[in-house]
């Protein structure tokens, strides 16, 4: 075990696939000779050369096409998107070649689309989003994300596995801000296994990603209240774990989903949906969720965090549902 | 803005094959293989298109009639380990490869057959072991041309001596992805081939109002390319044309983009009366009918007897019928089987163990919100 951050995690799980299989290859922009935007690949020129750490030009269909392709016969290439708003660039090919291509052909495309998503860093509209809905809705496509040095490290290795296109979605505040002790050598998480973060009988609440956080935080209030929060990390929203989820909710009769992507139509409406349809008759209160404002991510501190989920916001939410 | 019926000019193309047989090093066999690929598909698309207004085909079908000769001229010249990619015009090439025609016209009606199993279209195929034919997106126009950079990138990376050979059109030459598979595959200098069959008409809009050159190659300059331009509807022409580009990238020299000027005789689809295109415009391309070129100088310079011609087509005219039988008595796609096949399985597919130690907690959350003052972490404020 050492003590990593969870942009270290990423470097870790990254760097042991491609010790471990030489098709693994990774394709993006400034990831080779400068390392990557956030440094994730540095050393990794060094240590691997310039046929499997490609920079390239900024023209994300384009590689992220060519990558896909080279997915269907035999490579195993990880693609770095250097923020995530950019994955918009390369939309058509991933919602239309990476997504349909196994159910079209039976080819496999194995490949991992990655990137920084999230806000809360004063980044601005461009460099804060949290687009895993749009992905989540397209049928063929994986949608991981990790809250965890520990899960970022093993979700990305079963993802590099995967014989799938996944959309792996790192949080860049937890970058360099998380760290904790990560297994060495290999470690798999694998895709579709939920993780409980707290334990308890009063209230769960359902979330992803770097919210997971501010939830765990919200548990710890609340105990001081005398509440007993669960809190479920989905880790990947597709595949999803639904058996974790429903359980937790026949066992407190209370749910709340909080992701930071905004609200309308963002997923925290299709776990809602499912409670709604499977837990009905164990809920003592309506699913409440907690998300972003509809707007764009604004760039001023004070805009920024009244658009985004926090601490307080959840709270609030979670005690008018142990109030109902 | 007045619409006005833009002008014809009509190219000086020859309405002949221009080659001497003696110089050509094919026997004759492969000239007849050469006329049957091209003949079997010109015969399946008009046996597709009355199907379809028949109500036998379900959804739309779109032709390539007319493009005959760049599809077989060109998948011709590749060799063992090269690979291919079509648009929606190349079933001779298809052919020329093997395929067969009760397979493809099976998936027309929608059947139960690999490797779509009724999900794809029947002109959209993918076969990479026994055809070279990898899958690729074939939704928006030029999507292909970044895959095909990207199995170029799969040869070069594993020193394969092979080339990936796309089909495009004029009208995919607009997009963006054009520009972005093509720059990547000339900055690594990859095999790539991109043969463009400008066919007059990227849906009822014509080359005017779709590019401000007058010729696809006047691009290659941009991505500092190898480029050709030529009449298309010349088999041996187009052969001579694509190996040149063929022979461009194998010997590392990086991508060739082939021009091919050539028509495209029936509506985008065949829901599509072209009644945009000028009578003067098809009657020029209708002289020129590839087939029909080819098939006067078998007989004229090639020593064919008619009966031999008459002989093969007979044979293609049987299969194509056959063909529609075979596809006829295929087994419809269960509805059941809708939903198989999303995902392939993988090595870490959830067991039931995995969910043995769900509870790992987070022992000190990271909250964010701090300002850029406040935040302590090592190296950057991300």
């Amino acid at each position: 075990m050492a003590r990593l951050t969870y942009l270290q995690a990423i470097s870790d799980a990254l760097k042991l696939e491609m010790r471990r299989d030489p098709n693994v290859f990774l394709i993006g922009e400034d990831i080779a000779v400068f390392g990557g935007a956030f440094k994730i690949t540095q050393g990794f020129l060094d240590e691997f050369g310039e046929g499997r750490v490609i920079d390239t030009p900024i023209a994300e269909s384009g590689f992220v096409g060519a990558a896909c392709a080279a997915a269907t016969v035999g490579f195993r290439p990880v693609v770095e998107f250097q923020f995530i708003d950019f994955i918009s660039c390369a939309f058509d090919q991933i919602v239309n070649y990476a997504a349909k291509c196994y159910y079209r052909w039976g080819i496999q495309m194995p490949i991992v689309l990655r990137g920084p998503t999230g806000g809360g860093v004063h980044a601005g509209p461009f460099h804060s989003q949290n687009p895993e809905a749009w992905f989540a809705h397209t049928p063929g496509l994986k949608v991981v994300l990790p809250s965890t040095a520990r899960d970022a490290k093993g979700l990305l290795t079963a993802a590099i596995r995967d014989n799938n296109p996944v959309i792996y979605l790192e949080n860049k505040f937890l970058y360099r801000h998380y760290r904790e002790e990560v297994p060495d050598g290999e470690h798999v998480t694998p895709l579709g296994v939920a993780a409980l973060r707290t334990i308890g009988s009063d209230l769960s609440i359902i979330s992803y990603g770097a919210t997971v956080h501010l939830c765990v935080e919200v548990a710890r209030l609340l105990e001081k209240e005398g509440a007993s929060v669960e809190v479920v990390d989905l880790r990947s929203l597709v595949p999803l774990d639904r058996e974790t989820i429903l359980e937790s909710v026949k066992k407190t009769s209370r749910a709340l989903v909080a992701h930071e992507a905004n609200l309308t139509a963002g997923f925290g409406a299709e776990v809602a949906a499912l409670i709604a349809h499977e837990c009905f008759d164990y809920l003592d209160a309506p699913v409440l969720r907690v998300a972003s404002l509809d707007v764009p991510v604004p760039f001023s501190p004070p805009l920024e965090m009244a658009m985004l989920p926090s601490v307080d916001k959840i709270a609030g939410a979670a005690r008018r549902l142990l109030a109902y | 803005m007045s619409q006005t019926k833009p002008r014809v000019n009509l190219p000086d193309y020859p309405a002949e094959l221009q080659a001497d047989p003696r110089d050509l090093p094919y026997d004759k066999d492969q000239l007849r293989r050469f006329y049957e690929a091209m003949k079997l598909a010109r015969t399946f698309e008009e046996k597709l298109a009355s199907l379809y207004r028949q109500g036998k085909i379900n959804g739309a079908v779109y032709l390539g009639m007319g493009q005959e000769a760049t599809s077989v001229g060109s998948v011709s010249v590749l060799k063992q380990g090269d690979f291919f990619t079509t648009v929606a015009r190349n079933l001779s090439a298809y052919f020329y490869k093997g395929v067969e025609p009760r397979d493809v016209m099976a998936r027309w009606m929608g059947k139960d057959i690999p490797p779509s199993h009724g999900r794809e279209l029947g002109l959209f195929l993918a076969d990479i072991k026994n055809l070279g034919n990898p899958p690729y997106h074939n939704g928006s126009m030029a999507s292909w041309i970044p895959s095909g950079a990207g199995y170029a990138l799969a040869f070069k990376l594993r020193k394969q001596p092979n080339v990936m050979l796309a089909f495009t059109g004029d009208g995919a030459t607009s997009p963006g992805d054009f520009y972005e598979g093509l720059n990547f595959a000339s900055i690594h200098k990859l095999p790539l081939v991109i043969i463009c069959e400008v066919n007059q008409f990227a849906y009822s809009t014509s080359l005017a109002k779709q590019m401000p050159v007058e010729n696809v190659a006047d691009r290659a300059p941009a991505f500092n390319i190898y480029a050709e331009t030529h009449f298309g509807n010349d088999l041996f022409l187009v052969m001579e044309a694509a190996r040149r580009g063929i022979e461009h990238a194998r010997g590392g020299k990086g991508p060739a983009l082939i021009e091919f000027k050539t028509f495209r005789q029936r509506g985008h689809g065949e829901h599509d009366d072209m009644a945009y295109v000028a009578p003067e415009l098809r009657e020029f391309w209708a002289d020129r009918d590839p087939i029909k070129m080819y098939r006067e100088w078998l007989l004229k310079r090639a020593r064919f007897k008619p009966e031999e011609i008459a002989a093969i087509e007979d044979g293609i005219a049987a299969r194509v019928d056959s063909a529609i039988q075979y596809a006829e008595a295929q087994p419809m796609p269960k509805p059941e089987s809708v939903t198989e096949r999303l995902f392939a399985p993988s090595p870490h597919d959830p067991k039931p163990e995995d969910r043995l130690n769900r509870y790992e907690p987070i022992e000190t959350p990271s909250i964010p919100g701090l300002t850029a003052s406040h935040d302590k972490s090592t190296g950057g404020h991300f």
